[in-house]
């Protein structure tokens, strides 16, 4: 059992998100960060889809109830185990008892918190993701509470071991959006990211916000768009967005970018780079090609260990 | 027959817009067949329908071009009568605590409580889209006689089975939400249960008529 001690700002249990039921209002939620969660996933030889915690800020503190092995991917928010400064994208095997502390950064804001063979969970509409605003999924619909328990099947302790994440970059890659008449402003300059920001949205502005007067008839969005409201301040949707809205869609972040995306944190600049859907599929494909590598040399050396 | 573009949105959605700010009935049920036609290709993770497009997301980014194209193919050949939306009847309780805004829209419209009420259950409405919180359904067409805009300062909390109006439309909410649509009654039908496999009573293009309870000022 991993035991909640401090929720700290915000951890919550995700995974790919809730598909299928758009149409019906419901939003996608799910983690910010896939690559970071497939590569805590991929370090355990957990399923792909196995849902981790994701950890916003830090200042969480957790406790193993049972041996297992756990990794802590996505961006350095000060994890130490029983006091010991922890590697980022390591696995590691903790024993009951020992305590799991985050502090914060004032670089990255989200860490990926997974044990093997994953949490024991109910799943909602096929999803095991918090869907905060509608409360249902991950742990009774909420963020982790103070006291609450996520069960786990133990193991035994795994040498250590760790991966190379590719690095977090404050440069996204977007496609052209259909109303990106509007968005002639958005590459010549750098864009502050607010306070306001959340996992619905990433609010941003600059000096030169890209005020207009134009409506559309709600469509459908998603993760990854950018919205521009007539205040000319950008609005980056996050996986909690709504599944429909009525702001001009200007860009839309790169798949392979929306981990950059997740680690945004109020006071932080970004900037847009327009790119081709070619280019957006290779750097797909190079995500999936750094996985499959890693699991080729994971099952090497995990072999070794068992011989 | 009709005026409307097809995109490709990020990587994997795909997108049928008519261009037009409202649509005709004919072409909402155009956009229904639609919906069933893409359910039936399964290479669609989600489909949603929104006020005058489509959007389908492929499950995997492989092709958008293709598909695009067999969606304006589709979309050239596509009979609206093709699609048969199912019908519920939803007992609503007027007026009073139920609905603490009928009296000012009354008042607003020059109409009396009853009249208001009159002109909203004598209609049946169709889900043009759902969307805002799962399970709420946008309802058109409002008679023209009672449409106002949103209110100038939305509640911080409107109550699960509020039927509410807005402009051109009706709705109904699934959960308790901020709101800034005005409240004139109160259902307690459940539209929305996470545990169910078909979690939402409303689908896209089903059809909506409210019937006045006994105890409704009517």
């Amino acid at each position: 059992m991993l035991k909640t001690l401090k929720g700290g700002i915000q951890a919550c249990v995700q995974d790919f998100g809730r598909l299928g039921y758009r149409h019906l209002g419901v939003s996608q939620a799910g983690v910010l960060d896939p690559l970071a969660m497939q590569y805590a996933n991929t370090l355990l030889h957990n399923k792909a889809d196995s849902a981790v915690i994701e950890i916003t800020v830090g200042l969480c503190q957790f406790a193993f109830l049972a041996e297992t092995n756990f990794a802590i991917t996505g961006a350095n928010l000060g994890a130490k185990l029983n006091g010991q400064p922890l590697e980022l994208n390591w696995r590691y095997s903790a024993s009951a008892g020992d305590k799991l502390t985050f502090s914060s950064s004032k670089d990255g804001l989200r860490a990926y918190l997974a044990v093997q063979g994953g949490y024991h969970l109910e799943a909602v509409l096929n999803s095991h993701s918090t869907d905060i605003q509608a409360r249902f999924g991950g742990m009774a619909g909420l963020p982790l509470k103070d006291g609450d328990t996520l069960n786990y099947t133990p193991h035994p302790p795994l040498p250590s071991v760790g991966a190379a994440l590719p690095r977090y970059s404050q440069t996204l890659r977007v496609l052209a959006g259909p109303h990106s008449a509007l968005s002639a402003g958005l590459f010549s300059q750098t864009w502050q990211v607010l306070p306001q920001s959340n996992r619905m949205g990433i609010r941003l502005e600059s000096d030169k916000n890209l005020c207009h007067s134009h409506s559309i008839p709600s469509q459908a969005v998603m993760p990854g768009v950018i919205q521009l409201p007539p205040s000319g301040k950008p609005i980056i949707l996050g996986n909690d967005c709504q599944t429909t809205g009525g702001y001009p869609i200007i860009a839309q972040v790169i798949d392979a970018d929306l981990r950059h995306v997740s680690q945004l944190a109020a006071g932080h600049a970004c900037s847009f780079e327009l790119v081709t859907r070619e280019e957006a599929r290779v750097a797909s494909e190079l995500h999936a090609k750094h996985l499959a590598q890693l699991k080729i040399a994971l099952n090497n050396n995990d072999k070794k260990y068992n011989e | 027959m009709t005026n409307n573009k097809t995109y490709i949105l990020g990587e994997r959605a795909l997108v049928i817009e008519i261009a037009q700010s409202a649509l005709t009935q004919q072409q909402q049920n155009k956009l229904f067949a639609m919906h069933t036609w893409m359910r039936e290709q399964k290479v669609f993770i989600d489909i949603v329908p929104a006020k005058t497009t489509i959007t389908g997301y492929l499950m995997h980014s492989q092709d958008p071009d293709f598909w695009l194209q067999q969606m304006q193919a589709a979309w050239d050949n596509i009979e609206p009568e093709e699609y048969q939306p199912t019908t519920h009847e939803i007992v609503t309780h007027y007026g009073g605590t139920y609905g603490p805004d009928l009296v000012d829209v009354a008042r607003l419209l020059d109409l009396s409580q009853s009249q208001v009420v009159e002109l909203h259950s004598s209609q049946s409405y169709q889900v043009k889209f759902l969307g805002f919180l799962p399970g709420f359904a946008y309802l058109g067409d409002l008679d023209k006689q009672i449409q106002l805009p949103r209110l100038e300062s939305p509640r911080t909390h409107v109550p699960k089975g509020s039927v509410a109006i807005a402009e051109d439309l009706t709705a109904i909410y699934p959960s308790e939400s901020p709101g800034g649509w005005r409240l004139i009654g109160f259902t307690d039908t459940v539209l929305f249960d996470h545990h169910l496999d078909t979690p939402s009573i409303f689908q896209p293009g089903d059809i909506v008529k409210f019937i006045p309870s006994k105890e409704s000022i009517c």
